[in-house]
């Protein structure tokens, strides 16, 4: 192996290394739901006030439980209820859909702060 | 019409037809996540390209991805063109290194450490082509430091396969291409 090879190599190790560190931060803390209709917003709930949203679908009317900062599908009018299934989601950037109904939650942080302590 | 193949020709062929088998063989082995696997048929192109010219190198490795797609029958589906973008990425970057290996012979690139780039080229082409066609999801973005790590150890163990065996052949007698 040449001085080149040796090179090229470390070079490529630290490129990997870079994207780690780039790519892999910690999830950003989520603050708000964000709701979709066939694609188009269609609401945005702050996660710190527990409720349950109706959503009309394009077969019925989904219902969406948020509590404690999480938010779950907790009725949904479609058959294989994946959705339902998908469980509770509290990480920014998580996301669930019921397909069939056309109606999708995805979660989103806020500000950049993930938190202030004092 | 008569077509008198030269002798650059048949060399062309044959380690295409080398290639094409490591690539279908390659092929049939499930491979643990999507998009990850070994390329071992880029031995073959390493070796044309040192041991011959970048020119033949290029027509080996697009000669692979055209008849491998067709073998294994993903030939214009998605797999296809990620194949394409990938080889396009390595072969420009092959292409930069052979450059850069007349630019400065004093750091010569040898088979680790075109292939271990040319890898992450392959990897990085592929995802670009992914990310901005198929899945423009930031979630995607996530799997590239992983994918990256896989391009680096496959590349490596490319790239000493490719040396090792380019110690094995004989010299390339004078006068042929």
């Amino acid at each position: 192996m040449s001085r080149g090879d040796v090179l090229a190599i470390v070079l490529a190790a630290a490129c990997v290394g870079l994207l780690y560190a780039h790519l892999w931060q910690p999830a950003v803390t989520a603050t708000h739901v964000e709701l979709r209709v066939g694609g188009k917003p269609s609401g945005r709930y702050a996660l710190a006030d527990s409720r349950d949203v109706a959503v009309e679908g394009r077969l019925g009317t989904s219902v969406l439980r948020i509590e404690d900062g999480r938010v779950r599908f907790l009725r949904s009018p479609c058959r294989n209820q994946v959705c339902v299934h998908s469980g509770w989601l509290h990480r920014g950037g998580d996301a669930a859909a019921c397909l069939p109904n056309r109606v999708s939650v995805g979660l989103v942080g806020g500000d950049a702060l993930d938190g202030v302590a004092h | 019409m008569r077509i008198t193949p030269s002798p650059e020709d048949r060399l062309v062929a044959g380690y295409a037809a080398l290639a094409i088998v490591i690539h279908v063989l390659e092929a049939g082995f499930p491979s643990p996540i999507p998009g990850v696997k070994p390329g071992l048929a880029n031995v073959v192109t390493l070796i044309v390209l040192l041991r011959h010219s970048l020119r033949l190198a290029i027509w080996v490795a697009l000669l692979r991805v055209l008849v491998g797609s067709l073998l294994v029958g993903s030939f214009m589906a998605p797999g296809f063109w990620l194949s394409t973008a990938g080889a396009a990425a390595s072969l420009l970057l092959l292409t930069l290194g052979s450059v850069w290996n007349r630019a400065v012979p004093v750091l010569r690139l040898g088979a680790p450490g075109l292939s271990v780039l040319a890898a992450l080229a392959h990897m990085g082409g592929q995802f670009a082509l992914a990310y901005t066609v198929f899945v423009p999801h930031p979630g995607l973005l996530r799997l590239l430091p992983p994918l990256m790590t896989a391009a680096l150890a496959f590349g490596l163990a490319t790239g000493f396969a490719a040396a090792a065996i380019l110690r094995q052949l004989p010299p390339v007698a004078a006068g042929r291409p």
